[in-house]
Parts: structure tokens; sequence; C-alpha cells
């Protein structure tokens, strides 16, 4: 038969000739393909799996269960007008998705680190858990009605397992279990659970002929291009604008120290440095009537990684290698100023301030810890006043400022190897810079008063900064601070920094 | 029951492997021929009626020319065709003159017939795996848009539009522009 047949043929007779076309056997790949219910149920069962995997890089641990989300409701929808246990497995799996997925884009914002609750973030956690309980529940019964519709006997012993073994996972999760043979023993029985599901669906092939699939109103892939059109929106938007913290900037009034001249006055005398007095409260500048002393330390401290330098040194056999790191440029300067004040018994009024020299790059949030000297010594050192303090920056030639977003004592667990678990309370002032402005500067001030006169005074910050956004899920400068203490991290830099006299 | 002890059973002529053809079988073989007997009464005559065929000649099955399933599921094709051809006629029986020419297939429209399929065969080949299975869904199972669809999770335009290129392509392949 030659091309000029083919060509001459109408549309009716090539549908006949292709309808025709069949002496042989169909390929294999196609007869085992066929079967509605082998797509379906291979989507269910990687779903499952990807969702119980839990692995702490590279985001995989959202990754795989969103996928897994995705890859289930898909299997259920086809599946959903088979028996009504499928159709509550779809819709089960649906809310989950409708809880899952807006939690993925709220993770991209600091709405949940900043705002809410711990015990508001495990809402959504224990609702999937109650969710997915209630999914392997239903999946045996609909595995059983497959069965029995086929006239199979109704055995569906690992989707039973499988909801022993969830219980117990809730269980676990419930007691927060800490230990490592439990779990591992947990891995291993999920393994040979999905692995005999998958055995099961295999067996369940011959019967699911049986298996009506349901029309779809939405195609898979519009389904799956629509939810990830959503979520990269979404993410995107939250990284844009949900990175930092509200400000409520004003602008700085020229009269603002009026009253408080004279005492600024007998500051700059004593050796107070300008540019820390003026971005004072004019009630803090009062607290510090009738001064007697000021002590000074000015530090710059880099928040770039800087460069590396390698230099051969020595001659001979002594000669070696040498790597240190250089920085061109120190962006934040950091003063500490010591104020005494009459009083019966000696008291300083303590000053932290930070100035940023050049544009600090990426405006997310920023926190500054304070640890005073009444926390470091506590024998010798008693708390004077409350915590102050405010953020100031330039915006068009003129002076804005604002309270810090918050300022006060807050307490925290944090572990690591050396020191284990601990609970600790510290000061943190926490707050966003404006983008576009310029010269961004703050303070933090109390006061202590002496008790013992035998420890030095010694008053610590450490101002962490959001560096850039790489980070899922999105935390604040201070709940990195809180929960890295060590400060390896490619989002964030702390800089430490003391007065000590 | 595997399907090795199935086999083995309709060879030695055991009635139990026709029960156990029915049971896990049964659903592949209705799977089949719904599409081309919608009436479920018509589907459970020809499943009988595919029960006896396979019955007489199981000891024709070659593990080697494919599996058992493909196999099974060209008797039940078949036989569904076949049978859907003898209501068709058997329904038309009183129109047809007796002066009709026979439709039996002449030797040379049996060798037009072979050519055919070896060149469709062919040009098969050359599509991707996805493509071979919505043609083999249309035009061997003869599964409707609907169905095939639904299996798919597809709507019903997508998968008109996705045979209206298929069979563009396979035109393309076998020397032939599309016939507009």
């Amino acid at each position: 038969m030659n091309n000029q047949e083919w060509k001459s043929m109408n549309d009716q007779d090539f549908e006949a000739a292709l309808g025709n076309c069949f002496a042989e056997l169909p390929p294999e790949n196609i007869v085992e393909e066929i079967t509605p219910w082998k797509k379906a149920m291979s989507r269910i069962l990687i779903g499952m799996a990807l969702r119980a995997l839990t692995l702490n890089f590279l985001c995989l641990n959202y990754i795989l269960p969103a996928i897994g989300v995705v890859l289930s409701i898909l299997g259920y929808r086809a599946l959903r007008r088979e028996n009504k246990w499928f159709r509550g497995c779809y819709i089960l799996t649906g809310i989950l998705g409708a809880n899952f997925f807006p939690w993925l884009i709220l993770n991209t914002t600091i709405i949940p680190d900043a705002y809410l609750s711990p015990t508001v973030n495990m809402i959504p956690s224990l609702f999937s858990l109650l969710l997915t309980l209630m999914e392997f529940i239903f999946l045996r019964s609909a595995l059983r009605a497959v069965k029995e519709k086929a006239g199979l006997p109704p055995k569906v012993g690992g989707a039973t397992a499988l909801i022993f073994w969830y219980l117990l996972l809730c269980v676990l999760a419930l007691l927060e279990y800490n230990g490592f043979i439990i779990p591992f023993v947990m891995i291993v029985g999920y393994i040979l659970i999905i692995r005999h599901l998958f055995r099961l669906s295999k067996e369940l092939d011959e019967a699911g002929y049986s298996v009506q699939a349901a029309p779809v109103r939405i195609p898979d892939k519009a389904l799956v291009i629509t939810l990830v059109s959503v979520l990269f929106i979404g993410c995107l938007c939250g990284y844009l604008f949900g990175g930092s913290y509200p400000m409520n900037w004003t602008q700085v009034s020229d009269t603002e120290h009026s009253k408080v001249e004279a005492i600024k006055a007998d500051l700059l005398a004593l050796g107070f440095p300008e540019y820390v007095l003026n971005d004072l409260k004019a009630e803090d500048i009062a607290a510090c009537d009738g001064a007697l002393q000021v002590i000074t330390g000015v530090d710059d401290h880099p928040m770039n990684n800087g460069r590396e330098i390698t230099t051969q040194l020595g001659s001979g056999e002594n000669r070696y290698t040498q790597t240190y790191t250089v920085y061109d440029v120190k962006e934040l300067r950091i003063t500490g100023v010591g104020v005494k004040v009459p009083g019966e018994k000696d008291k300083w009024i303590i000053f932290h301030h930070f100035l940023w020299t050049t544009d600090p790059g990426f405006y997310g949030t920023e926190s500054v810890q304070l640890w005073p000297a009444y926390k470091n010594h506590p024998e010798a050192y008693l708390p004077g006043s409350e915590v102050t303090g405010r953020v100031l920056c330039d915006m068009d030639g003129k002076t804005y400022c604002a309270e810090y977003y918050s300022l006060g004592e807050q307490t925290f667990t944090s572990g690591d190897i050396i020191y284990g678990e601990q609970t600790k309370t510290d000061v943190f002032a926490t707050f966003s810079l404006p983008p576009g402005s310029e010269h961004q500067r703050g303070y933090v001030a109390y006061s202590t008063v002496i008790n013992r006169d035998e420890y030095i005074l010694d008053s610590w910050v450490n101002y962490t900064h959001q560096k850039n956004p790489l980070q899922y899920p999105v935390k604040t400068a201070m709940k990195h601070r809180m929960t890295n203490f060590w400060n390896e991290s490619v989002a964030f830099k702390t800089v430490q920094d003391a007065l000590q006299f | 029951m595997v399907e090795k002890e199935i086999i083995e059973l309709l060879l030695q002529k055991d009635e139990k492997g026709i029960d156990a053809l029915l049971q896990h079988y049964g659903p592949l073989m209705r799977y089949i021929m719904t599409p081309i007997l919608p009436n479920p009464q018509d589907r459970e005559d020809c499943l009988s009626e595919v029960t006896l065929r396979i019955w007489d000649k199981a000891e024709l099955f070659n593990g080697q020319r494919g599996s058992w399933n493909a196999w099974l599921t060209a008797i039940t094709r078949n036989t569904a065709l076949n049978h859907k051809r003898n209501l068709s006629r058997h329904n038309s029986l009183e129109e047809i003159p007796e002066n009709t020419p026979s439709s039996e297939p002449t030797p040379e429209d049996i060798m037009i017939q072979q050519e055919r399929q070896a060149a469709i065969r062919r040009a098969l080949q050359q599509l991707s795996e996805r493509d071979q299975m919505l043609f083999y869904r249309k035009y061997y199972y003869l599964q409707s848009t609907a169905q095939i669809a639904s299996e798919l999770g597809m709507t019903e335009r997508a998968v008109e539009g996705k045979l209206y290129r298929l069979k563009k392509r396979l035109r393309k392949i076998l020397g032939g522009e599309a016939h507009e």
C-alpha cells in the first residue's frame, strides 16, 4: 500500500482502517495499564507513602507531603463514584489539602512565627493527624467493598495494620516521644504495611476492572497546574509582603529635646557620643539628670561574610599557609554607653545603640537580644528601670522614629548538643526597617543598681539581622536567635557586642 | 487462586477452572465487553460464549506470544464483536434482499488489509506510550470518549482534541495529509 492510497482515503475509511488493524494480541504494557483501578490506586499509595516522609533538608519535608496530598486527591477523585468509602476518602483528602496548602503559603510569611501562639500553630498538624486517621479507616472499608463486589474474600489486613500503626503514631506524637527505637520500628512497620498494600492493590487489579472511574470537569493536569500556580503566586506574595513587622513610623519633631537641652549639654561635656544622644527619647535623657560619669565603647561589626586571604608564612621546612577572613566593610556600628547617675546606691543607666553605616541589604526582621548586667551577675547588680528604646531612620532628609514592634522579656526553650535543652528568659527588641531609608539606627536602655562592688559591669547585646529571604518556613530574627544559638544560617547573622567596665 | 492454577484446571477440563476464571477474570471480561455491548443482558450472553471459547481453546494459549490477560482480552473482544455483528444481522435479517452480494472479503481484500495492518503497526511504534494507550483505548477496546476521559482524568473535549491530533499524526506518518 503506497502513500497515495493513504492520501486518497477519506476520514471514514481512515477511521475504519485504524479500527481493523489489530491482528495480534495487544501489547503487554497496554493490557497492564488499561484498568481504571491501577493508576488511581498507585497514586493513592504513593501519595500515602510521600505524606509520611519527613526528610528535613531542601524543604523535602514540605515538598514530598504536598505531592503526596495532590496524588491522593487525584487517586480518590477517580474512584469517588465506586463506593461511599472512596467518596469519603476523596472528601477527607480534599479537606486535608485545604488545611495543608494555605499553611504552605502562610509559612512564607512571619504570621505563624510572630503572631500565632505555638498552640495555634499545632492545630493544623493535629487536624491533619485526625483527617489522615479517618482516611485510613475509610480506605480499609473501601478496599473491603471492592473485594466483596468482586466476590473475593474481604481480607484487608494491611489496611487494618495501617490504622493501628497510625493510632500508635498519634499516641507517640501526643506523648512527645523523643526516643529512637520506637520510631525506627515504626518506619520499618510502615514500609512493610505500604508494601503489603501495594501487593493487595495488585491482587485487586483483576477486581479493579469492575471499578467505574468518575468523570471529571477539571482535568488532572489542569488541577495540578492551577494548584502549583496558586501555591507559587501565594508563596511569592508571602515572601514579598509578609516578611516584616508592621511599624508605625512618625517624623521626629525638632522640638523633641527642647526640655532636656541642659541635660544633653552636661552629657556631651562628660563625653556622651552626640550621635547616640540625638537618638534618645526625651525621657531617657531626663533619666540621666545629674550624670556623674559617662563611659563609652564603640565597635564596628561586619554583617557580610568577608573575603578569605591565604598567605604563605615562614620559610623552608617551617613554611606554612595561613588563611584568614578580611572584612572590607563593617556595616553595623554598636555603641555602648554607661551613665552613672546620683542615688543612695551607685546606679548606672546603660545604652546599647546600633547604627547601620551602609544599606542593610535585605529588609526583613531584626532583633536585639539584651543580656543586662543584672542577669549576668545577679548577685552584684540589681535591676533598675524597665528596658526602653526605639528605632530611627532617615528618609527624604527627614528623621523618622518608631517604637519597637515588641520590646520585653521572652521565655523560650533552646537546645544544643553541648548544653542540652534549656529554658531561658531574655529581653528582646524586635523591629523591621523601611526599605529606601538611610542611617537606620536604634537603641535599648535600662538602669541597674550596684549591690556588691566586686564584679565589672558587663552588659551584652546580640543583634540579629536577616540577610536574605532564603528560609522556609519563614522565621523572625528573634525566633532564629532563640532556636539557633550557634548562628549557622544562610538567612541570618548575629553579631555580639559588650559594654564592660 | 493464581493464574497458572486456573490455566492448568482449564487445560485439564476441570470445571473448577470455569468458576475460578469467572471469579478472577469476570470483571476484566465484562470491562472489555461493556463498550462493545452496552446492554447488560447481551453482555451476560456474550460472557457465556467467551467462557465456552476459552474452555474449548485454552490449549491454544501460548505464553510466549503474550500474557494470559492479553489473550483473554483478545478472545473477549473478538467474541463481543462477533456477538454484536450477529445481533445486528439478526435484527436486520428481514430487510436484506435475497440478491445482496456476499460480504465475505476477497483474497485481494485480505492482502490489502494485511498491508494496512502492518503499516499502521509500524506507525504506532513511532507514537509515545501515552498516545499508543489512547489509540488502543479508542480503536481496540472501543471505549467511548466519556469512558476514556473518566479513566484518564481528562475532559471529553480534551480527549477529542487529543484523538484528532493523534489521527492527524498517524496520517502524516503513514504518508497522507489530513483529509479536511
